[in-house]
């Protein structure tokens, strides 16, 4: 079946939405990881499967309409158990420490969200695939619609609002600025999921989408303006980008947005 | 001792070291000495410090002098403890009683900022009936300031000063949320709390001056572990970094190293005092003088400002100058564990119980007490080894060997007020020609009581944690306070509420000396508080005519 040129556009967004969030998962896994001395050898697993990620959504990307081996299943399927098992041992990190699941675990433990970054990718990178392939079901669920990826998409923004408003709490959001990733983005999570449960496309979720993307990218920029407060500034770089705000981290928000502009393609097109 | 380090003073001409700048400056208004300024404070620590900013942002010409040297921390603080005990007042004193204290270190610092700029950080709140011991504990002495007040004031340091603290804090009436999160704990931090645990009381993440995120110029803490000497990223918010450059700003003058020998007085009234700078003696004119010199050097001043009006020394009246000096219990249990602690990383009391401060119940004694983690550095580490644990040679060299896996815990414990620990004047003088103190010190069989209960208590926290080869460290104290009590009463002490004398109505005091107790919390916090509740008063009492 030939895909329209509408699922072609679309396609691409959501893989490389997928491809972006790989990107940020194994700048930031891999920054972070470091600092942990990759204490647990399992710490390596994200980074390369985040690897995978990029590579396999990068291509699809590229070439929406390229059919298929079965290595992007397999990065996919990995992705998402990587990201699961992630979940898992974060949790754990958490709560064995003294006094369990308290703010101060929270913020110095592992990032307890921060692997579902990877299963979301996972997932998007996976239903990009289908639609690629001219699938229209993954299970039960219904892909060309748009609404199954604005759903995973919304559920996904809200997630990293979620450790955006934990880990800037932890910063006291001694910046106003800090306020921008957990006021912004859930608008937009929510104007998406109302559009995906009504299954209407409001041209407001298209503009907040592309402001929380643009949010992502910005928040690059404050972040390293946040390691650059920290003594010694970027002259102590190596110290500094660990001990300083994760200036990967904040694209994450990109990534899910470019995706969440591909289901609205999609909506619109099947409406 | 590198006494000379710092010879030449630095606040002159129009200029203040600018602290946040490696070489540089900022402006500073400059006072004449014939001119009369509003208010001359002696000292600029904790008391000092933090009045003569809110004096000079109220609109009062401030002229605040510091016997010690004026830091700018990003370049003049070495990581090296021997280097850093230029910050302690090590000047020569007399320490006497059964318990001599031992100064510096622990007490008193002679740097612009005082002993904040290398206190430990830890910001407590005292806890509310400890401002009533009398009424409703049944021992010491009540403050003239009810807690809610005190509460109030601390709500400002704390948000002056960026405390990071824990988001819920386990005991006490409610307080606002801390400016700042809790830092990270360490090893030794997570042993406290293990411990606490084991014994089934609460802990908490220790509130603490310094920085969780940027502030201003100010860098977030880098986990240095020099937090009980300088800290040289200016992390530690103390005086010297958080309210001076506020003064400089309203329009305060900082004379750093001017040490301030005597107050003038005239039918009945402060007209400035004597000061030496520069190898010179001066006299500054003032309105008022605020004393705030902490518990040793203010009495010293007050008992050698003498004259024929006020043969006694000065706010005297009393005869309570100097008296009920109380330090706090600062005794420790150590022990030995297999994992790396490597305590000496990050502040150093990263976690603290002040279960017994609220606990009124087991006690066969009056008082509270604290206890927090502990990260000694080396040769803080070896002194307590030699001094307190009676190690030398070779034994001493294999224990600082494996010094990664020792832990501790250390209290903070209510001393009782007592006349009979004080300050007086010993015949000999200074380098300054001044007499200098006699401090007078012996523990009573209240504090035995106390730190028996103590340190056994924390040995078996720490004997809950599978630590071994425990032992205790029973000679330390720490802080200084009383000397120039505050009351409600002319005949029973030295001030009044608003820290204003008695005998001398333009003559205040304005540090720990005023403390009618000290519960069993470190007193920074609280000297601050005190001292924004005062500048409150003056204002108060300008605005009515009444000063």
């Amino acid at each position: 079946m030939a895909a329209s040129r509408i699922d072609i556009v679309a396609t691409r967004l959501i893989a490389g939405g997928a491809a972006m969030l790989a990107s940020s998962v194994l700048a930031d896994s891999g920054l972070e990881h470091y600092r942990g001395s990759f204490a647990n050898p399992t710490m390596v697993l994200p980074l390369g499967s985040a690897a995978l990620s990029i590579a396999v959504n990068a291509r699809r990307s590229g070439k929406p309409e390229s059919g298929g081996s079965e290595a992007p299943t397999i990065s996919h399927v990995a992705s998402t158990a990587v990201g699961l098992i992630g979940l898992g041992f974060h949790v754990y990190n958490v709560t064995k420490r003294p006094g369990g699941l308290t703010f101060t675990n929270l913020f110095y433990g592992a990032p307890v969200g921060a692997p579902a970054s990877l299963v979301l990718s996972g997932m998007l990178g996976g239903i990009a695939d289908r639609l690629s392939k001219g699938e229209e079901e993954l299970g039960p669920i219904g892909l060309t619609s748009g609404r199954a990826v604005g759903g995973v998409v919304s559920v996904g923004i809200l997630g990293t609002v979620g450790e955006a408003a934990l880990l800037h709490f932890r910063g006291a959001y001694h910046d106003p600025f800090m306020w921008l990733p957990v006021t912004l983005p859930p608008i937009a999570a929510i104007s998406l999921g109302r559009d995906v449960i009504e299954d209407t496309v409001r041209p407001a979720t298209t503009v907040l989408l592309a402001a929380t993307a643009v949010v992502g990218i910005l928040g690059v920029g404050f972040h390293a303006y946040g390691v650059a407060r920290n003594m010694g500034g970027f002259r102590n770089w190596r110290q500094n980008i660990l001990a300083g705000p994760p200036i990967p981290a904040p694209p994450a928000f990109t990534g899910l947005a470019i995706a969440g502009l591909g289901a609205l393609l999609l909506m619109k097109a099947r409406r | 001792m590198p006494s000379e380090f710092q010879a030449e003073p630095r606040a002159i001409n129009g200029r203040a070291p600018d602290v946040f700048t490696p070489d540089g400056w900022v402006p500073m208004r400059g006072h004449a000495d014939d001119k009369e300024v509003d208010f001359l404070i002696v000292g600029t620590g904790a008391g000092g410090g933090t009045l003569a900013c809110k004096l000079a942002e109220a609109g009062f010409s401030v002229v605040a002098m510091d016997a010690g040297p004026y830091w700018r921390p990003l370049q003049d603080f070495a990581s090296d403890e021997t280097e850093q005990q230029k910050l302690y007042w090590t000047d020569e004193r007399i320490v006497d009683g059964d318990n001599p204290i031992t100064m510096g270190a622990n007490n008193s610092g002679k740097s612009v900022g005082g002993s904040t700029v290398h206190f430990a950080m830890v910001s407590l709140r005292m806890r509310p009936e400890h401002f009533a011991t009398r009424t409703k504990l049944g021992y010491g002495v009540d403050w003239p300031i009810c807690w809610e007040e005190m509460w109030k004031y601390y709500d400002e340091v704390e948000k002056t000063l960026k405390i990071a603290g824990p988001v819920r804090y386990p005991w006490g009436p409610k307080r606002g949320r801390y400016p700042m999160r809790a830092h990270p704990m360490n090893a030794a931090a997570e042993y406290l709390a293990r411990g606490a645990e084991a014994l089934g009381i609460d802990w908490t993440e220790t509130p603490i001056a310094t920085l969780s995120a940027p502030h201003g110029k100010a860098h977030p803490c880098v986990y240095r572990g020099f937090c009980v000497t300088g800290c040289s990223t200016n992390a530690k918010q103390s005086v010297l970094v958080s309210w001076l450059p506020r003064a400089l700003k309203a329009g305060a003058e900082i004379r750093d190293l001017s040490m301030v020998g005597r107050i003038e007085t005239k039918n009945g009234r402060c007209t400035g005092v004597h000061y030496v700078r520069e190898g010179e003696w001066r006299f500054q004119r003032a309105r008022h003088v605020v004393v705030a010199g902490y518990a040793i050097e203010t009495p010293r001043l007050l008992l050698n400002s003498a004259s024929d009006a006020f043969p006694d020394g000065l706010a005297n009246s009393s005869g309570l100058v100097g008296k009920n000096l109380m330090v706090q219990l600062n005794q420790a249990a150590w022990g030995q564990v297999a994992d790396e602690v490597r305590s000496y990383k990050g502040p150093p009391s990263l976690a603290i119980s002040e279960h017994w401060n609220y606990a009124d119940m087991g006690k066969d004694y009056f008082g509270g007490w604290s206890y927090m983690s502990q990260g000694p550095l080396p040769i803080s580490w070896a002194k307590t080894l030699a001094g307190g644990h009676g190690l030398w040679g070779q034994a001493l060299i294999d224990e600082m060997a494996r010094n990664n896996h020792s832990v501790g815990l250390k209290m903070v414990g209510e001393v009782l007020p007592d006349e009979r620990n004080r300050v007086t004047l010993a015949d000999e003088t200074d380098q300054y020609g001044l007499r200098i103190p006699r401090i007078t010190f012996s523990h009573s069989e209240n504090d035995k009581a106390m730190m028996n209960h103590a340190v056994d208590f924390m040995d078996r926290s720490l004997a809950a944690t599978g630590a071994t080869e425990r032992w205790k460290e029973m000679s330390d104290t720490c802080h200084l306070n009383g000397t120039a009590r505050m009351g409600n009463d002319p005949a029973t002490s030295v001030v009044d509420a608003d820290c204003r004398s008695w005998d001398i109505p333009n003559l205040w005091v304005c540090d720990g000396s005023v403390f009618p107790t000290v519960g069993g919390v470190n007193p920074s916090l609280t000297i601050q508080a005190v001292a924004c509740r005062t500048a409150d008063r003056i204002k108060a009492l300008a605005a009515r005519g009444e000063l």
